[in-house]
């Protein structure tokens, strides 16, 4: 059964999905922008995401090539999804700082720019990471009192999902950056996972706190200071090191961009070269067959536990409102599962909490100085 | 484009971006010194500049531009006409 197959049919596609959507009755009225350009396999994919998440009650404007929605459109419920053209595709451009402010048309630029504008109250960006987190820096902008924006990516391990981040926003960082990355992993574990009271670890090549680059020493000793306040929400485990990303020990690991989409991109090639390896061997003999057929049925519920596009992509923190980069190699259920958590995102205020959280912790990038100091300068004109 | 013009438009840039009163904000007003802007601030100030009034402004000069006054001299200075 292909990806694309088991969409609408397979009985954890909809189900699951529909799971998530039984919340609460405070689910607000939300409407996320959707670029639909990008994806390999089409923006007529993407838009059939979109269908599924319409059905579940989700409203959307897509902005991509409109002739190639047509079928999402007819299948959606009236009303819930809005289709803009705008056919221009800066998913694959080397510069996406620049292509994006030179192409204002583009289907990314117009989606963040819904954002910005209160048009819609959520992105999702189906063509490239890069391209996502410069439209939003330019458009929905930086949330007030955050340094940087963090991309966080939900590790599929089984049993207990990961929050890794940052996976790649910011090359470089700060100590008072992973500081603030810790508390926006907090809110994305605690509202879209779940997790009441996350376990939070700092990625370093040991466990002991006086391990580790002069960023992650300085990091840690931070943390140790917001939580030992009392307020932070989380509880700070310390120092974990490169096979604790899956071992279940940290619901949210914070790390630099670098760090972390290293670590990422690893993981990524092991378990490919993995599981091409052991369908290989699957297939080496008619004994080996066997096995596998009568592994089947076992490994499948494993597979729909580790399959990235049940987490919906990555998740761009730190901006006015929230965005959501599915992989581009997804399919439309992974498209459905992006605009959904993307809807729920908001409905639960993950923004909202992040922000409050480090209000209460004292983390919060400081405000600029009293306006009398500024005003009794002279030259001003306050 | 007035001097007046273009002041307004970057204190609002950085009132939006640094939650500070555009009142509060002057000529003499020190980016980092007294507004605690940091790259990214500055970053985005310059590519308001471009976009709104067609600068082009290198990183070299970037760095000269210490003060909100500066920030307007340059544009009047390099706008295209």
């Amino acid at each position: 059964m292909t990806s694309q197959e088991a969409g609408t049919e397979g009985a954890l596609g909809v189900a699951a999905l529909r799971e998530d959507a039984d919340r609460s009755d405070t689910r607000a009225d939300v409407v996320v922008a959707v670029d639909c350009n990008g994806a390999d396999l089409g923006p007529a994919e993407v838009a059939a995401g979109a269908a599924i998440a319409a059905g579940e009650g989700v409203r959307m404007i897509l902005f991509g090539p409109a002739q190639e929605f047509g079928q999402a459109l007819r299948d959606a419920p009236d009303g819930a999804i809005e289709a803009v053209d705008a056919p221009v595709s800066i998913a694959k451009s080397p510069d996406p700082a620049s292509a994006v402010r030179a192409n204002p048309d583009s289907s990314i630029v117009q989606a963040a720019r819904a954002v910005a504008e209160d048009r819609a109250q959520a992105l999702v960006c189906a063509g490239g990471t890069g391209a996502a987190l410069a439209a939003g820096l330019f458009n929905i902008k930086r949330a007030r009192g955050i340094h940087r924006p963090a991309l966080a990516l939900v590790l599929p391990v089984p049993g207990r999902p990961v929050t890794l981040l940052d996976v790649g926003a910011n090359a470089q960082a700060r100590a008072e950056h992973l500081e603030q990355f810790a508390f926006m992993g907090v809110a994305l574990a605690q509202t879209l996972l779940g997790v009441g009271r996350p376990r939070v670890g700092l990625l370093s090549n040991g466990e002991e706190a006086e391990r580790g680059s002069p960023l992650v020493v300085e990091a840690h000793a931070r943390l140790r200071e917001r939580v030992a306040g009392g307020a932070s929400g989380f509880e700070l485990i310390g120092n974990v090191e490169g096979g604790d990303l899956v071992s279940g020990v940290a619901d949210v690991i914070v790390t630099d961009g670098l760090t972390g989409n290293v670590a990422l991109k690893t993981m990524e090639g092991v378990s490919q070269t993995l599981l091409r390896a052991i369908r290989d061997a699957a297939m080496s003999s008619t004994r080996a067959k066997l096995g596998g057929l009568l592994l089947t049925p076992a490994l499948r519920g494993l597979r729909e536990e580790i399959d990235p596009e049940g987490q919906g992509g990555a998740y761009l923190l730190g901006l006015r409102q929230l965005g959501v980069v599915p992989h581009g190699g997804f399919a439309r259920r992974g498209f459905a599962r992006a605009i959904m958590r993307a809807e729920q995102g908001v409905s639960e205020d993950l923004g909202g909490r992040t922000h409050a959280a480090l209000a209460r912790a004292g983390a919060l990038r400081r405000a600029a100085p009293a306006s009398a100091r500024i005003a009794s300068l002279p030259g001003n004109d306050a | 484009m007035t001097r007046e013009e273009v002041g307004e438009l970057i204190k609002g840039h950085l009132a939006d971006e640094l939650d500070v009163e555009p009142g509060a904000i002057g000529e003499q007003t020190r980016f980092k010194e007294d507004l605690e802007a940091d790259s990214l601030d500055l970053y985005t100030l310059v590519q308001e500049l471009e976009d709104s009034y067609g600068v082009r402004m290198t990183d070299e000069q970037a760095a000269t531009i210490t003060t909100v006054g500066q920030a307007v001299d340059f544009v009047l200075a390099h706008a295209p006409v």
